[in-house]
């Protein structure tokens, strides 16, 4: 703000409600005047005791969590505090291994994380840079599919992964294979093919947005050196992108780790538990509610951890990325 | 296993599936630049690329007898001998040479298919249908060729394609294998189909530089693309329109039959999904009587101000329009709360937690806009977005949950209820004050409302009106009926009581909403935050300098800008909040009529392995977003131009 324009600020405010001011009083005004501070803070609170409550509870043992509330923490009660929930989570059979869990997370987030930066990127290029007959509606087409729920496509892909795809010919009575049935189904590779499917048209948008605005010299320069698509893609186009890719980055790896949906349609039926993600143990130890609750609040607590670390340290990122492409399916 | 092997191997399979990629792509790219660098290395490449392909698709379907390491010895077979033929045709120029050489090397590369053949499987040709069946492609793709070539030369070459692949099928798919069959049916099958292929080959005619150049440019969008589209066709539009095909079937799991139009049907008539078996309950629901109210608050107000404006046209204002919306969100609560069933359900997820998320993150955008410790403040309200929705619904269980009335409450929503509860049943000196206190507040409200008026100061006046008006209810149900959880035992004895926030239909799920509120409003809030930033300085100094006050620079300046901004966050979270499926499951698994569309897809679908009606559900949801789709590619186009 300059200085100029510091004055007028304060003085509408006062001749707004100077007629009410005088009369009920100073102190009621400046109450009022502070409200939306206040606001704003007890919604935090609000947003905050979740969260908090969760993490509490899952340090006080189960006869704690059962007969008294989480606050009476902050009003002087200590007993029951243990770490005995999380020793438990990790060594109960009853969750097959929580560690197992957490490696499977990773094992489905981390490809379906890198793989789609690495396919979209090219796409991307090639929809921004590459000239070719249909490409704005070959785009379109793609991009539209951004929000169309995962849902249409679970029954489909379930098949495709447990039986392969066969054709047969109309009036020849011959059945093709197309693809065969390599056993994917039950596996931790079945989910993050259909996520790195599903996350497609997302990031092809994400990153075409970013890679179309940059200027068109630099192309145009590197062209007349002498360099082909493939030169410039890795040389130029890569080391330029590298906030977006990490924007994209970020919101697919939460997404990806925080999946359930496509874990359990993909994973839920025969598999043992042994590829389960973490999501899926906690929402079975949920299921059972009341018979493990104490190691449910851990479990939970330990899923959680990871998102919301990659999320403190990686905000600016991820604010980005949701910024860039509000729209995903 | 111990943990350790687990990381190994998933750290394994995470390098091979990034590195085989990787490799692949450039490799790709390393290949086709050689067509301008090396030609006929190029030719042997792509040659031999065609020949492992072709004998590995034989091989894999179990065609060919078996040499040595099976699986891998006839492949790589079939490229040395394509990539020789290749070769050899990339520098033969003359052209009855190279028809010689073209015809009589995939000829060749026949014999060693009819040699490989399995022997148990040999094939007994119908000649009749594999004549039939060369014909009618050869003469489609010649026509199709004659039509986008207009060229007669090149129409040939285009039929003698179509001629391959029709011979291919014909003489293949119309044969009956294994017994009857010969080595040298096998050997015709093959020679005839490949030797026409040949004779295509022989006829084209070797690219100049210029060709050259222009196979390597033009093969890199290929390169650049296929990858990515091949996971959107095969991940989604092949099972999108499976699934549509699959919604008119019925049956268990794969065995499946025709069945028309009956789920969809199902879908729409069942009292699972569409219930108004109990509309009239609307006209006893409190919600709706007091949305009704408000709706008459609002037209006083508007009465009043048109009375009483100068000029004497109606006016409409803050005071009209508040009541207004807030009695036609009551009223809507109160048909969905009546109207029950899984598309009801949906809409009033759409709805209720549209409209809070969106509200909500624009409050807490303009709250927090150039506060104190700003950012903390948003960073807290953003953190749900990283949580995951199962941890979130495990998170609120803890808010939501109840213990025995007697026992204390460890939930937190509970815990204020029976509280309250307690304070209005019990009799101690606590009660009474509760009731001295809210006769308090209301009695001050009052008078400053009255102050207000006599001062002209009507907004002021109007708002501590109508929260006397809250807590004159309040104070109602303290001293009558009760305020809180409150049970009546057999005996006449009013107790405390806890609310089964997650099993009482059907504000259960209000209370499943809240959860996704919780989330999303972090959304809202970030995206709205940043549009509000980007509102020019000068405009709102220009509205303040001509007197505005701070409401009127928010609802004329500051939403007319971040218009668009709120239209994006709209149709996401409707996008988002229609597919709502995680919080149901964990929560309540669908029981106690909390059931959603996605909810219902994937217990129809995969616990009852019903794929039919799974999939009619699936389309359903698909339907109701389309509009959104639409709405979103013309935003887009118009971003484009």
């Amino acid at each position: 703000m300059t200085t100029t324009s510091s004055a007028p600020t304060t003085a509408p405010a006062s001749s707004s409600a100077g007629d009410a001011k005088k009369g009920v009083g100073k102190i009621v005004y400046g109450t009022l005047r502070g409200v939306p501070t206040w606001v704003l803070w007890v919604l935090v609170i609000l947003w905050t005791t979740p969260t908090v409550g969760l993490f509490v509870n899952s340090f006080r043992n189960s006869d704690m969590q059962r007969t008294s509330a989480f606050w009476t923490l902050f009003r002087g009660n200590f007993d029951g505090l243990t770490l005995q929930n999380y020793r438990d989570i990790f060594s109960s059979e009853a969750t097959g291994g929580f560690w197992n869990g957490i490696v499977n997370s990773f094992a489905i987030a981390i490809p379906a994380t890198i793989i789609p930066i690495a396919i979209a990127a090219f796409a991307a290029y090639a929809f921004a840079w590459i000239e070719f007959r249909g490409r704005e509606w070959l785009f379109i087409i793609t991009v539209s599919l951004l929000a169309i729920p995962n849902q249409v496509a679970l029954i489909p892909l379930l098949q495709l992964f447990s039986n392969g795809a066969h054709v047969t010919i109309p009036g020849l009575d011959k059945t093709v294979t197309l693809i065969p049935d390599v056993g994917l189904v039950g596996t931790t590779n079945a989910v993050w093919l259909t996520h790195t499917a599903f996350a497609m048209p997302f990031a092809i948008f994400l990153l075409h947005n970013y890679l179309s605005s940059l200027p068109k010299d630099i192309f145009e320069a590197a062209r007349i050196d002498g360099a082909d698509h493939f030169t410039i893609f890795w040389r130029l186009v890569l080391p330029l992108s590298v906030p977006v890719l990490a924007a994209f980055a970020i919101f697919q790896f939460l997404w990806t780790y925080n999946d359930y949906l496509i874990a359990i349609t993909m994973l839920g039926g025969g598999a043992g538990s042994s590829e389960w993600p973490a999501t899926i143990k906690i929402a079975t130890l949920a299921g059972e509610f009341g018979l493990r609750e104490n190691l449910l609040t851990a479990g939970a607590f330990i899923q959680t951890v990871v998102p919301l670390l990659v999320f403190f340290s990686l905000q600016r990122y991820f604010v980005r990325g949701i910024l860039a492409g509000a729209v995903k399916g | 296993m111990g943990i350790l092997d687990r990381v190994i191997s998933t750290l394994i399979r995470i390098i091979v599936a990034v590195g085989v990629s990787g490799v692949l792509f450039v490799a790709l790219n390393y290949i086709f630049s050689q067509a301008t660098k090396r030609w006929r290395l190029f030719n042997v490449i792509v040659g031999a690329f065609f020949g492992l392909v072709y004998f590995g698709i034989l091989d894999g379907n179990r065609l060919l007898g078996d040499v040595g390491p099976t699986l891998i010895f006839w492949p790589i077979v079939g490229a040395v001998a394509a990539g020789i033929i290749f070769g050899v045709l990339s520098d033969t120029a003359e052209p009855r040479m190279r028809m010689g050489l073209a015809t009589g090397g995939l000829a060749a590369i026949g014999i060693i298919q009819g040699a490989a053949w399995r022997s148990d499987f040999l094939p007994s040709l119908d000649w009749a249908t594999a004549f039939a069946w060369t014909l009618i492609p050869g003469v489609i793709f010649g026509a199709l060729g004659l039509a986008i070539r207009r060229d007669l030369t090149r129409a040939g070459h285009w039929a003698l394609v179509g001629l391959t692949i029709g011979w291919m099928l014909g003489a293949w798919g119309g044969a009956d294998f294994g017994a009857g069959g010969s080595r040298w049916e096998a050997y015709a099958a093959s020679v005839i189909g490949l030797a026409i292929l040949g004779v295509r080959l022989g006829l084209g005619k070797i690219p100049d530089s210029a060709g050259r150049i222009k196979i390597n440019a033009g093969s890199r969008k290929y390169i650049f693309l296929v990858p990515a589209l091949a996971f959107v066709v095969l991940g989604l539009l092949i099972p999108l329109m499976r699934t549509i095909y699959l919604s008119f079937l019925t049956g268990r799991f794969n065995n499946l039959t025709w069945n028309g139009l009956e789920n969809y049907g199902f879908i729409f008539t069942s009292e699972k999904s569409l219930d108004f078996s109990d509309w009239t309950n609307f006209f006893g629901s409190s919600l709706a009587w007091w949305g009704g109210g408000l709706l008459v608050l609002s037209l006083v107000v508007v009465l009043v101000q048109w009375l009483r404006s100068p000029d004497g046209r109606p006016r409409v204002g803050g005071g009209s329009i508040s009541p207004f919306v807030i009695g036609w969100f009551f009223i809507a609560t109160a048909v969905f709360a009546t109207l029950r069933g899984t598309i009801i359900n949906n809409l009033w997820w759409v709805f209720f937690v549209t409209i809070m998320a969106t509200g909500l993150g624009l409050v807490v955008a303009v709250l927090a806009d150039r506060a104190k410790m700003e950012s903390f403040a948003k960073s807290l309200i953003f953190m749900p977005m990283a949580i995951s929705f199962v941890g979130a619904s495990i998170i609120w269980r803890y808010m939501y949950i109840a213990r025995p009335p007697n026992k204390p409450q460890t939930g937190v929503l509970n815990s204020i209820w029976v509280g309250f509860g307690e304070l209005s049943t019990t009799d101690s000196w606590t009660g009474i004050l509760a009731v001295f206190v809210l006769i308090g507040i209301t009695a001050g409200l009052l008078i400053f409302a009255f102050m207000s008026f006599s001062q002209k100061a009507n907004k002021l006046g109007g708002s501590s009106l109508l929260l006397a008006a809250v807590f004159g209810y309040l104070l109602f149900r303290m001293a009558g009926p009760g305020l809180g959880g409150i049970a009546t035992r057999t005996s006449g004895e009013k107790v405390a009581d806890t609310i089964l926030f997650l099993q009482d239909a059907p504000f259960n799920n209000l209370w499943l909403m809240v959860i996704l509120i919780w989330i999303q409003t972090g959304f809202a809030m970030v995206i709205f935050s940043a549009a509000i930033k980007a509102v020019p300085g000068e405009f709102i100094e220009a509205a303040r300098v001509d007197g505005a006050t701070e409401t009127q620079i928010f609802w004329r300046v500051i939403i007319p800008q971040i218009a668009t901004t709120i239209g994006v966050v709209v149709t996401t979270l409707i996008v988002l909040v229609m597919k709502v499926y995680d919080i149901v499951k964990v929560m309540t698994n669908g029981n106690f009529g909390t059931q959603v569309l996605a909810s219902d897809m994937w217990q129809r679908a995969f616990t009852e392995l019903n794929f039919g009606l799974g999939s009619a559900l699936a389309v359903v949801l698909f339907i109701s977003v389309l509009p959104i789709m639409f709405y979103n590619i013309r935003r887009m186009q118009k971003l484009e131009t």
